[in-house]
Order: C-alpha cells, then structure tokens, then sequence
C-alpha cells in the first residue's frame, strides 16, 4: 500500500526537509567537482531535474508493468539502469536534433548523469516506499530541483571562498565538504516548515 | 613480467590506493551514499566490504573481457559487469544476513553508483592485467573501508554510545552519557571527512616538503 | 565480425545480458527458500516476542509450534497462546508512516485491558529518527501497558521511555513527531480490532 502522503507536500519535503543531496547524501561525485563553476551548476542542476522527472515516471511504469506482475524484484537494478541509460540517450539525441544550442549547453552532462547515484538513487526509494504515480512525479520532481538548489547554493558559497585565505590541507574539496556540512545542517532547520519530521 | 617486478607492481598499487592516491581523501570518489550508512559501524563495515568485493571482481571480469568488448556500449557492459556483482551481495545479504540487509535498504543498491569502482574500472582495468586488476580493486576498497571505518568510529560511538552495537560509554557512564545527535544526523559525516582529508594532506605535504628540504639543503 | 560493428555490438551486449540475467536467477532460485524461511522466522519471532514467549535463535519454530495456535475473527487471523495460565492474543497490523507502510504485530490480554507487548515487523522511516521505533527502549513501553478509554496516548516525555505502566501513555521518539503520531494511530487502530473481536466472542 503506498503512504499517505500529499503529493504536494511529498515535492517540498523533497526540496527542503529530505533534500537528496544533503540529507540522503545521492549525487556527492559531480556534485562536488561542477560546483566550482556557476554557470555549469546551473546546466548541471536543469539536466539532473530534467533526467530525473523522466526515468523516475518511466521507472514507475516498468516497476508496475513488468517487475512487479513478473517477480524480477531481484533485477530491478539492472532493469533500472538499462532505463536510465537508455533515456539518458535518448534525450541527447533528441536535444541534438531540436536545439544544438542547448546540446552545446546540457549534451556534455548527460553522460555524466547516468551514472549519478541520485537518480538510481531517487528510484530505488521510489520502489521501497511504494509510491503511486503522483507521489512518484511529485518526488520525481522535487528531488531533481533540490539536487539543483544545492548546486546553486553550493556553487555560489565556492565563489567566494575562492578569495578567502584557507589553511593548504583544506582548499578545495576539504573546505567545500565542510561548506557542504553546514548546508546540510541548515536545511535540518527545514523540518518544522512542514510539520515532517 | 618477471616474478620480483610483478611483487614490486603489487606492492605500488597496495601503497597508491591505501595512502598516496587514497580514493576518499585524495581523489575525492565514492562520498556518496555510504556515507549515509556510516554512524553505524556494523552497517559500515558490510558496506564497505561490498564495496570492495563489487570492485574487486568487476575490474578482474572486465579487465579479462577488454579485447571483447566494442567502444560504442563500453560503458553500459561496465555498468552491467557491476550491477551483475552488487546483486549478487544483495542476494546473500538477504538469504544470509537478513536484519543487515533490512537496515541497509536500498544503499547495496546504490553501490552499483559508487564512483570508486566505475572509476577503478576505467581508470585501471581498461589497461591492465586481470589479476592486477583484481588487487587494484581489492586495495582501493580497502583504502576506501579504512576511511569510512574511522568515520563510522567516531560518529557511533559519540552518537550512541556503542561501537557495533556494544554499549561502550553508556556503560562507563550511565546517564551522564549525553549522546551528541548530531553525530547520527548527515552533517557530521561531511565534516568528519573534511578531517580526514585535511589531516592527510598536510601530512603528505609535509612529507614532501621534508623531503626535498634536504636535497635543497644549503641556500 | 570487426569488433566494432553494430552487428557486433548487438550481439554482444545480448549475450553479456543473457549470461548475467541466467546467473543471476540461479543464484536468485537457490536461495528463495532461505530467504523465504527467514522472513517466516521473523514474523514468528515477532510475535512471540510481542506475547511475552520466551525462546533462543534456533528454538523459534518448535516453540511456536507448540505454544501458538490461529483462530479467525471478522478482523482478521489473530495468533493465540497460553502464558501464565491466561490467553493472550496477537495480530499483525500495518498502517501508513511518514516513509513508507508500518508493519507491527500487538498483543494484549484476553479482557483487552492491557497490551502485551509490541513487535516492529518492518518500517521504512528516517534511520536515527523514525527508524527508532524499532530499538528496546521504545518497544518496551508498551509491555504490559494498560489500555485507556482512548486507548494507548504518545506524548512528547523525555525520550527515553515512559516507565509507568498504568498511565495509559508512552513517550514518542524525540524528533520523529510524524512517525510517533503514524504508531499512535496504528496501535489504536490495532486496540479496536481487537476490542471488536472480543465482542464477537473470539477472545476467551
């Protein structure tokens, strides 16, 4: 039986209280190496929401249609890669065709992307919690925006301790996971917001 | 390769994924999800060894499978060879360690995401030897379960007062025992590892720079 | 076949595919029957635990056997069993937490006027919050615990486990206020079951 929870509620939860990245620690790999740049951050997170919409609705679909009437519970993973990868493909054929300029933008992420944990991730806890397809596109959603506010924040903080003196043992990914931390501790504060725990 | 060069190899390999070239705190891989798992030390410890296992032997299938496989799906039979492994580990955790398996949900899963092995089996397994590969895998996981172990350590034992699961310092203390949440929650374990990483590198640049102090010598 | 022509690659990424998927059912079809009796290990467990039976890891099936039978009520299968010289009776309930669905098993006494004990069969809750419905300190609180008018009441206390058994309340996880009302509700969900089923004569 899937939880009550309201669709609604389910996509801010996501974003904020249950953020993927700095609650449930998904995504970390390029997470850490793209946020130096803003401007990739940004084409990074869109791709990632994009990406994630999409496999976690076709995922559902597989789930309901094929793993679960068929008892291959013990592939699910490989059967969730093969569709992520595919998808992921896809997409970047079908970007290159419409619009080369946002092939030229988002085309080199893609690849990076199949083998992000947050989207196998994201599904995996679809599958486990047993959402029904509104939760899952409102968690869908949700998870690939909060994935992308961190970039954002995350990419923003890098800028300016780029300037700020820190010790050697610490530049780079040492002072960026401590920022990261802090971040995470933040949006702990989230969790009265919506009455979530 | 004769025998005491192939021993020598080994012995690299052993020192560059345990310490010099360590996949946490020098290449920054595989913070991901087992993070998550990490303010428990018997989930850790599972972890991490299916960790190593999962790239142990996917470098070892795909090294062996190098001639065979064709550029355009390179990748996806990567992804595969991995999957096919963490499976595996979930299929004997669940028959053989099923209150384990339950605790760990879906992050075995999440192995199969883990940048360590992807990034072992083409960094490493595209252009070496079987075996070779194996042992490269091996010892990154080990490198990779050192961290995390050390980690889980703190976090456990500041958190809930046990270290797998025995009651350490409630035991000592009682109910003076006040157990820090934060050390159960996410936080923490990002700045425990910004520790670790800060404390390597400055004793690797030290190190290095004790090192060339002499040959620099008299200026 | 060049190595790098689509016929090639087809072929290979099916055989790789095939190869793996065969090996993969083997090792799936050889332990379904462990992991099946584990699962009936569990629940078993569970409900000993939450009447109060004792047993070791490897007695589990013959004092189950021997101490616990089923009978039906219009609210479902309930577990009864003898301890002390009075039946107690347990039933698996399952309700919907902040994650995912809550599974439990509950006992009380034949009168309904005091819970046995309680067991968590599974739960997929916030691991350190949530999740901490399934440690001692928690499941303790319902044992032998009396039932009130409104049933069973978790309250916000110290966190550490409401001591009082005749207070008709237990303390929640602190932090975990979504989870605790999700159990409050499932407990008394579970009380009026079996407050039905004794008024259908089935609890002796």
């Amino acid at each position: 039986m899937s939880p009550a929870i309201n669709p609604i509620i389910l996509f801010f939860a996501s974003i904020f209280t249950s953020n993927i990245l700095l609650a449930n620690f998904l995504g970390m790999c390029s997470f850490i190496s793209i946020s130096k740049d803003q401007k990739s951050s940004f084409g990074l997170g869109f791709a990632v929401t994009i990406v994630m919409t999409i496999t976690m609705v076709a995922s559902w679909v597989v789930l309901k249609l094929i793993i679960e009437p068929l008892n291959l519970d013990y592939l699910s993973f490989i059967i969730f890669i093969i569709v992520i990868a595919a998808i992921v493909q896809i997409l970047e054929m079908v970007i290159d065709r419409v619009s080369p300029a946002l092939y030229m933008a988002l085309g080199i992420f893609l690849p990076l992307i199949t083998v992000n944990c947050a989207i196998l991730g994201a599904i995996l806890f679809m599958q486990i919690r047993n959402y029904d397809f509104f939760q899952t596109l409102a968690f869908g959603i949700g998870s690939g925006a909060g994935w992308w506010l961190a970039i954002m924040l995350l990419a923003s903080i890098r800028k300016r301790i780029d300037v700020a003196p820190v010790s050697a043992g610490l530049k780079g990914p040492g002072i960026t996971i401590i920022t990261i931390g802090f971040m995470a501790m933040a949006f702990i504060g989230f969790s009265g917001m919506l009455n979530v725990q | 390769m004769s025998a005491a060069k192939k021993k020598g190899k080994g012995t690299e390999v052993l020192l560059q994924n345990l310490w010099y070239n360590n996949p946490i705190f020098i290449q920054v891989l595989g913070i991901c999800s087992t993070l998550a798992v990490t303010n428990n030390l018997t989930n850790t410890a599972i972890m991490t060894l299916g960790v190593s296992f999962a790239t142990a032997f996917s470098s070892l299938t795909l090294s062996g499978m190098n001639k065979l496989i064709p550029n355009k799906v390179r990748m996806i039979v990567q992804v595969l060879v991995i999957s096919f492994y963490v499976i595996i580990i979930d299929i004997v955790l669940r028959a053989y360690l099923p209150d384990i398996s339950r605790s760990l949900g879906p992050y075995v899963g999440l192995i199969i995401t883990n940048c360590i092995i992807m990034g072992r089996a083409e960094g490493f397994a595209r252009s070496n030897p079987p075996l070779l590969s194996f042992w490269d895998g091996l010892t990154s996981g080990l490198g990779y379960m050192g961290v995390l172990m050390l980690i889980a350590v703190v976090r456990e034992l500041l958190g809930f007062g046990s270290l797998f699961g025995i009651p350490i310092l409630t035991a000592l203390l009682g109910d003076a025992f006040t157990p820090w949440t934060i050390m159960i929650m996410a936080p923490s374990a990002f700045f425990l590892v910004a520790m670790v990483i800060w404390a390597s590198k400055t004793i690797q640049e030290k190190a290095k720079a004790s090192k060339q102090a002499p040959a620099g010598g008299t200026k | 076949m060049k190595r790098d022509s689509m016929a090639y690659t087809v072929l290979f990424t099916f055989l790789v595919c095939v190869f793996f998927v065969f090996f993969l059912s083997l090792a799936n079809e050889s332990t379904k029957d462990r992991v099946a009796s584990n699962r009936r290990l569990a629940e078993r467990s569970a409900v000993l635990s939450a009447m109060g039976i004792p047993y070791t890891k490897d007695t589990i099936d013959t004092t189950y056997e021997k101490s616990v039978s089923t009978v039906k009520a219009s609210t479902g299968e309930l577990y009864r069993a003898s301890v002390g010289g009075k039946n107690v009776y347990a039933q698996r309930f399952a309700g919907p937490g902040l994650w995912g669905t809550i599974t439990i098993i509950l006992a009380v006494d034949a009168p309904v006027e005091h819970l046995m004990g309680l067991q968590v069969v599974s739960q997929n809750e916030t691991p350190g919050l949530g999740g901490r419905i399934d440690e001692p300190w928690f499941k303790t609180q319902f044992k032998d615990e009396k039932i009130g008018p409104q049933g069973i009441r978790v309250v916000q206390g110290s966190g550490k486990g409401d001591k009082d058994p005749n207070n008709s309340q237990v303390d929640a996880v602190t932090g975990a206020s979504r989870t605790s009302q999700s159990m409050e509700a499932l407990v008394n969900r579970g009380i009026d079951d079996f407050r039905k089923a004794k008024n259908e004569g089935v609890l002796q």
